[in-house]
């Protein structure tokens, strides 16, 4: 029976079924604060270490607005800073990535320099040259009073690079995820990695949503090659497991890849240790995604740009060691489900897409139910309330009335 | 190779590429795939300055890209339909005038059907993908026929991405 305005708006009984009211999604208040309760809280793997293979590399990118650099040093060490000149706050480097080996029009080979007044930094982030520094700045300020920002930042978990914008963080990177990736732990710490596929999206839609997709295989019916690969006894037995800090896992089985027409099984490629052509998923609280699939390893980052709008970068990896030939198949294997033209990609994103639109900042709030129970098992939501129980206790706000302006259903 | 024979052999490839356009943009993929030679592979690739790495985005040989596109129908996919644009810029035959390499700058917009809020963005252009086609033929009879495209993208920022041929 459809339902009229009063039916509509009418709460579901949270003891019978959980859910969670839209403005989580939609409001822009909601959004701010997200982002200084959460990810500037918070560890964020920014990229792979293969990006900065080099002494002397650099990789930039934002989290939570705040311009970042991380670059390597000669003694191998990866370090992080706010790529933000103490001067007159220009960006210190414009480039997505690069070398600081050779010289740039401002500034001297293995310094980061600021274009814009030539003020020049180490790879430990120590000021090391002020232009006419004593002409203007006579005794009053020396380079040690205007090193850059230096941010916290650990290499782990198949050599992903992780920084935070808290000093204080009570977690390493290891206490943070905790045993929450030990189920793919082996494979991806027995030989090192190395980064094969880039691409990003932007996504009218709230970065939340993304996660929440990562978290529920009940959408699996979105996607054709799933069922047909998937959708047997074994898959309807995989467990969702929930971790400390609102960490999610979905368990594995066996895919039966040769079950899609022309796809085959990725058994000989198999990441070390891993059982063949299995597949894990773990989503790292707020918005990070390791995803194994047989031969070839997927990472997604999230950067939330506004209540409606999420940068998603997708990474592709695969092994250092590989042959050629390895790598090529361990790439077609990761295109054809998970490129930018693979077959579930752009499902998934597209659903996504449709919650933003009803979603907006300013549309109705709606209720968005979580209460799936199947004993933990594959279609069951645990994930989603696993990650929105940490969510509310982080924000302070409680799921059913996050803002603090009066719930719709009490407006008759 | 005669001047005349060389001319014709230029002109069969821009028809055979330009007719490709118009095919693709029908969703027309197995006349598409007509135009293509038995041994025919194809590939959608992309630099990232990012991880300063040559990418491989998408690739098959015929029979491949036909299952491919025939299975598709069965998938959830954005309706709305990819549109080329395309320039061909240099067409060099070979001595022997038997087989033709081009080069072919296009761009591909959107025509929005479905993909976001379709009340709003309904008969609106994205600009969706601009790259080159780097072609190679066989020709024979004063025809064309492909034996391999490769797709080299510009773009990296593909938002849903598409999971058709471009
Ligand atoms: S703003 Fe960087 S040197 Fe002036
Ligand atoms: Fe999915």
């Amino acid at each position: 029976m459809a339902r009229n305005e009063k039916q509509w708006n009418a709460h579901p009984d949270p003891s019978r079924i959980e859910w969670a009211d839209s403005r989580i999604y939609s409001d822009e208040e909601i959004f701010e604060e997200e982002l200084e309760k959460i990810w500037k809280k918070v560890w964020i793997p920014v990229c792979h270490e293969s990006e900065l293979a080099e002494p002397y590399d650099f990789r930039t990118m934002t989290i939570a607005r705040e311009p970042i650099i991380v670059c390597r040093d000669t003694d191998d060490k990866i370090r992080a800073f706010l790529n933000v000149c103490p001067h007159r706050a220009n960006l210190i480097e414009r480039r997505p990535s690069g070398s600081f080996k050779d010289g740039t029009p401002s500034g001297n080979p293995k310094n980061m320099t600021c274009m814009f007044h030539a003020w020049q930094f180490d790879m430990k982030g120590r000021c090391v040259h002020i232009s006419r520094a004593e002409e203007g700045y006579q005794d009053r300020l020396s380079p040690k009073d205007v090193g850059l920002r230096r941010l916290r930042c650990e290499v782990a978990f198949g050599g992903m690079v992780w920084v935070t914008l808290n000093d204080h963080i009570e977690h390493s990177v290891k206490d943070w995820v905790g045993s929450a990736l030990d189920c793919i732990l082996e494979p991806l710490e027995m030989e090192p990695l190395e980064i094969f596929h880039y691409h990003k999206s932007i996504i009218p839609s709230n970065y939340k949503l993304w996660h929440d997709t990562n978290s529920e295989f009940y959408h699996d019916f979105v996607h054709y090659h799933n069922r047909v690969t998937g959708f047997n006894d074994a898959y309807f037995a995989r467990k969702n497991m929930t971790f400390d800090n609102g960490h999610v896992v979905v368990g594995s089985f066996e895919v039966q890849y040769d079950q899609y027409e022309g796809f085959e099984s990725r058994e000989a490629l198999s990441f070390p240790t891993l059982p063949p052509n299995n597949w894990y998923m773990i989503d790292i609280f707020p918005g990070i995604n390791y995803n194994l699939r047989g031969s070839a390893l997927r990472v997604d980052l999230m950067t939330p740009l506004s209540a409606n709008e999420v940068m998603i970068e997708f990474r592709g990896l695969g092994l250092k060691s590989d042959s050629e030939e390895d790598r090529l198949t361990r790439i077609r294997h990761h295109n054809t489900i998970w490129g930018p033209m693979g077959r579930n990609l752009h499902e998934d994103l597209l659903s996504i897409t449709g919650q933003g639109v009803t979603m907006r900042p300013g549309t109705e709030p709606r209720h968005i139910l979580h209460g799936r129970h199947e004993n933990e098992t594959i279609h069951d939501e645990i994930g989603m309330r696993h990650y929105y129980d940490t969510w509310a206790e982080w924000m302070g706000r409680p799921l059913h009335n996050p803002t603090n302006r009066p719930p719709v259903a009490a407006a008759e | 190779m005669g001047k005349a024979n060389h001319r014709a052999a230029i002109e069969a490839v821009k028809d055979t590429v330009y007719r490709t356009c118009l095919l693709m943009d029908d969703e027309r993929w197995s006349d598409w795939l007509e135009l293509c030679d038995e041994g025919f592979y194809y590939k959608i690739t992309a630099y990232s300055p990012e991880i300063r790495r040559d990418m491989l985005y998408l690739d098959g040989d015929r029979d491949q890209i036909a299952q491919m596109c025939e299975l598709l129908p069965k998938h959830n996919t954005d309706r709305s339909p990819l549109k080329r644009h395309a320039v061909v810029y240099t067409v060099d035959v070979e001595d022997n005038g038997k087989a033709a390499q081009a080069v072919t700058s296009f761009v591909i917009y959107q025509n929005m059907l479905d993909g976001v809020n379709s009340h709003i963005d309904a008969g609106e252009n994205h600009l969706f993908a601009v790259g080159r086609y780097l072609d190679s033929f066989e020709i024979a009879d004063d025809s064309a026929r492909f034996l391999t495209r490769e797709v080299r993208l510009e773009t990296r920022r593909l938002d849903k991405g598409t999971h058709w041929p471009l």
